[in-house]
């Protein structure tokens, strides 16, 4: 892990379970403490397997830390506050160091605790104690917090979720078709991954959203679709210097654009530090200006894939292997494979992987660094709750959500673009968005 | 570290998901509940796509009946402080239900082999009552039973409650279940095979008001006469037993630290599994369509899966039990309610009983993995079957849980779900023969508490059955009792 780029923002001290860490103020706390060198982040809550960042979108559990007496906060997309304590969680004595790992080696294969000692009078009791002392992940936070900011409540034409390729795309055709949005940004910048994943070919400019600035919500997850007396809306919560604001956003239609999740995809050592979803190492890279490893290992399949290796080497990595899980990669160098990846090494980081190559014998590679390309799940989540119906997609092997060309989904009042429907290039995701904006207006495709 | 892990969260590797559609839990809500997958920080995000790609890549469900389980809100984990400044008018009902019902999910699930045409009872419901009775009747030797359920295993109130169990009720016959049942599941694993968590931190009541504290002190009395060890409690020793509560405008406290709270899921496949091995079919995602009934008996139920002949039908469908009933045409007096719920971030211990505050009907208590589990009752809730949640509950819950524990405010909310309560005009339930078709018997309207009455409800149920007929309980809670007018109200109820 190296920092290819200056940082931004003011040099400032956080502290780590006790120790002096440097930082950038404003750069997520996790990208901070990799700059840093800090591998292990958290224990995983059964086996006390070592965890470190891997989504960098919050929609994992890798990197939860204690935040100024916070339990279970997602460091990923926490900023950097100067002076501000941060602790590891579930982990004795120390989370490089946790006697509780045992529990990872006494149950290789996993565990059935349904069944485990089941009937075994003592055994269970014993079992019971044990596992409610081991039970939860944070602790509870330290003090009472303040009222926080009354709920906001707005009335719109048109609500849309999410301002990446395809949200951005769709704002700015609303913008131009003269129709009063509001529009729920997770991140705090627009773009998603025209800012943050590898470049795909033909990708658009980022959206420059200078003329309808005032309808973004940037930092306000959506976490539902809700109905009342008064209609559907939309809540969310406004991130802020006093902490999260509940929005409701009642809306005549709503534009669901929220993307994808990084998958994980099994292999023996699949959750071990230093294993990171090929969209957050090219985040790491290209807003934090961090390099996730010198020796990388890829594998998955799909664009991703390819535009990441490329973007790594761009930045000064070497790539190590590309085991392409599906088909034979079209530049087959002397390091990219179709193949099966096997086990990530290392005891509390990677150090390797090993990987069969198709009708080869297994190969151990040295990297610091492997990269999960498998094409990201669909973000279904609000789409469904609104009425949209999801469905498996064999192609795609994802759950995509159902929809025309336009966007339009089973629910009347509710259209979805960009990769809700299965994935697709940063381009195509433009002109859905722009598609199911027109026809949400009502015009023409 | 030999593990493939596909759910981080909760440290599910690929094994366990083999292992469990090899325990026959293939489809992805009942895969999800027997390995946890999917309910830990991130509720699916980074595991759902990788354990559907398993379950089809090695044949465990065809990519039709690939239907995955249900987002609920909120999307992202959300302070429990922030969901409580939601506006809620207490004059108004609640209003609206996300996630949308879409009601494909079954149908796509439905097995193509068509149902037995014959057996001697039907059970209709798979829920606790249900697969209960079917275990307790094969223990006595009757084994020629089909036990219809429409969902997953778990899918109705029995999968979707706060696992509370305990002996404080507010009337004799009730302690007396709720004591028996209590024993039962102390055996459970050992009679069954299967752990069901129990753990006996015992229950914790608060009264707030003048006229609940007499309540809750004329309560403990009757406990006390019936050989429960309930304690009264000043809100000083009460906050001995939970730390972290406030006591602010508590009265007094009642606790019996034999109550507890055990882990639903479970305690359902510990029947079904019992009643599979003993030969008796539990058929799920299966609907009741009607009854063939003639000369005043049930002479046939019918399916989307073909007609059942049978000698005995028994309805212990929940909340869906009056619906079932009128398609004999017999009216039923239930109606169900909707209670929502929800669950937080999983915490370090630091609440051992399941702590209720009887004035508003605020419950919670911590599950095994450490979650804030928890309800309240709406009292505007409307009549229905509604399986929805609302913004509105979790406002009002979290305002009355930060009353008891300020600390939690930074609390996040991971997952909020519903079930009905199946409610009686007297909030006891309706057991027995149905006047004018003595073969359909009613095994309904436990009013949101029949998960911990089951395992005594179906003892004696099924010994009644047997030809046991001198027990009194099928006289006291028959249906007959609503025209007669003998009819004793329970007073312990919450949630």
């Amino acid at each position: 892990m190296r920092r290819i780029r200056p940082p931004q923002g003011e040099e400032v001290t956080i502290e780590l379970d006790g120790e002096a860490i440097p930082a950038r103020e404003g750069e997520p706390v996790a990208a901070a403490l990799l700059a840093a060198g800090e591998k292990v982040f958290s224990r995983s809550i059964k086996y006390h397997r070592p965890r470190g960042p891997f989504c960098m979108s919050a929609a994992c559990c890798h990197c939860l830390m204690r935040v100024d007496g916070v339990p279970d906060v997602h460091t990923c997309r926490t900023p950097v506050r100067a002076g501000m304590r941060l602790e590891r969680q579930n982990a004795y004595p120390t989370a490089k160091v946790d006697v509780f790992e045992s529990i990872d080696w006494l149950f290789p294969r996993g565990l059935d605790y349904h069944q485990m000692f089941a009937g075994v009078p003592v055994a269970q009791k014993v079992m019971l104690q044990v596992a409610r002392h081991l039970a939860g992940l944070g602790v509870l936070p330290e003090k009472a917090v303040g009222q926080r900011l009354a709920c906001e409540t707005l009335r719109v034409p048109v609500a849309v979720v999410g301002g990446g390729a395809a949200g951005s795309a769709a704002a700015q055709a609303l913008h131009e078709g003269g129709a009063p949005f509001v529009l729920f940004e997770r991140e705090e910048v627009l773009g998603g991954r025209l800012v943050s994943a590898a470049p795909d070919p033909g990708a658009p400019e980022a959206p420059d959203p200078e003329a309808w600035r005032g309808s973004v919500r940037l930092r306000a997850p959506v976490i539902g679709l809700y109905d009342d007396a008064e209609g559907r809306y939309l809540a969310a919560t406004q991130d802020g210097p006093e902490g999260p604001r509940l929005v409701k956003c009642y809306a005549e239609k709503f534009l669901v654009a929220t993307g994808t999740h990084a998958a994980m995809v099994p292999f023996e050592g699949n959750d071990l530090p230093g294993v990171f979803a090929a969209r957050a190492a090219a985040l790491l890279l290209r807003r934090q200006g961090l390099l996730v490893g010198d020796a990388l290992a890829l594998v998955g399949w799909g664009p991703d894939l390819y535009s990441t290796a490329k973007l790594a080497e761009e930045g000064g990595a070497r790539v190590a292997a590309l085991v392409d899980m599906r088909r034979k990669p079209e530049a087959a160098g002397d390091v990219a494979f179709q193949g099966e990846p096997l086990r990530a090494h290392g005891r509390s980081h990677v150090t390797a992987l090993t990987f069969r190559p198709e009708g080869g014998r297994a190969r151990k590679v040295s990297c610091d660094a492997i990269l999960v390309a498998a094409p990201p799940s669909p973000a279904f989540e609000l789409a469904r709750q609104g009425g949209a119906r999801v469905a498996f997609s064999q192609e795609h092997e994802v759950f995509v959500v159902e929809a025309g060309p336009d966007g339009k989904t089973h629910a009347s009042d509710l259209w979805v673009a960009g990769e809700l429907a299965g994935p697709r290039s940063s381009r195509e995701s433009g002109e859905s968005g722009r598609r199911a904006a027109r026809s949400l207006l009502g015009k023409a495709a | 570290m030999s593990k493939s892990i596909v759910c981080a969260c909760e440290d599910v590797s690929i094994e366990d998901i083999d292992h469990a559609v090899a325990k026959g839990y293939s489809d992805v809500e009942s895969v999800k509940r027997y390995t946890g997958f999917g309910t830990g920080m991130c509720q699916g995000k980074s595991c759902l796509g990788a354990v559907a790609r398993h379950l089809a890549q090695s044949g465990a469900l065809p990519p039709g009946r690939l239907v995955p389980f249900t987002p609920r809100p909120p999307v992202y984990p959300t302070e429990l402080s922030a969901l409580a400044t939601a506006p809620v008018d207490e004059s108004q009902p609640p209003i609206g239900s996300t996630p949308a019902s879409l009601g494909y999910s079954f149908h796509a699930l439905r097995p193509e082999a068509p149902v037995p045409e014959r057996a001697k009872i039907v059970i209709i419901g798979g829920g606790i009552m249900g697969l209960a009775l079917a275990h307790n009747l094969g223990r006595l030797g009757e084994r020629d039973i089909v036990v219809l359920e429409k969902g997953y295993l778990c899918a109705g109130a029995s999968g979707r409650n706060g696992g509370g169990v305990r002996m404080q009720w507010g009337t004799p016959t009730n302690i007396q279940l709720a004591k028996r049942s209590i024993e039962l599941m102390k055996g459970f694993a050992k009679d069954l095979g299967i752990n069901i968590w129990l753990r006996q931190g015992g229950y914790l009541f608060l009264a707030k008001s003048k006229a609940i504290a007499e309540r809750l002190e004329q309560s403990v009395k009757l406990h006390n006469e019936h050989g429960v060890s309930t304690q009264l409690l000043t809100p000083d020793a009460a906050r001995e037993v939970v730390p972290a509560l406030s006591m602010k405008d508590v009265v007094v406290a009642a606790y019996n630290e034999e109550d507890g709270v055990i882990f639903p899921w479970p305690f359902l496949w510990g029947y079904a599994q019992s009643c599979q091995r003993q030969g008796i079919q539990v058929e799920t995602f299966t609907s009741v369509t009607g009854f063939e009934v003639s000369g005043g008996r049930v002479r046939k139920v019918k399916t989307d899966r073909g007609d059942i002949a049978c000698d005995t039908a028994v309805i212990s469908a929940g909340a869906w039990s009056p619906s079932i009933a009128r398609l004999a045409g017999v009216e039923l007096p239930n109606e169900p309610h909707r209670h929502e719920i929800l669950a937080t971030e999983p915490l370090k211990p630091f609440v051992s009983p399941l702590v209720s505050v009887l004035d508003s009907g605020l419950y919670f208590s911590q599950s095994m993995r450490g979650e804030i589990v928890g309800g309240m009752g709406d009292p505007r809730e409307p009549v229905g079957l509604n399986l929805g949640s609302t913004l509105r509950f979790l406002s009002r819950f979290s305002r009355a849980l930060l009353e008891q524990i300020p600390a939690a405010g930074q609390v996040k909310v991971l997952r909020q779900w519903a079930g009905c309560y199946d409610v009686t005009p007297d909030n006891n339930p309706i057991l027995g023969r149905t006047p004018g078709i003595p073969n359909l018997i009613q095994m309904s309207g436990f009013v949101g508490h029949g998960f911990m009455m089951a395992p005594a409800v179906a003892e004696r149920t099924a010994a009644w059955m047997a030809g046991d007929n001198g027990d009194e309980l099928f006289t006291r809670f028959n249906l007959e009792r609503f025209r007669s007018g003998r009819l004793e109200r329970e007073t312990m109820i919450i949630g």
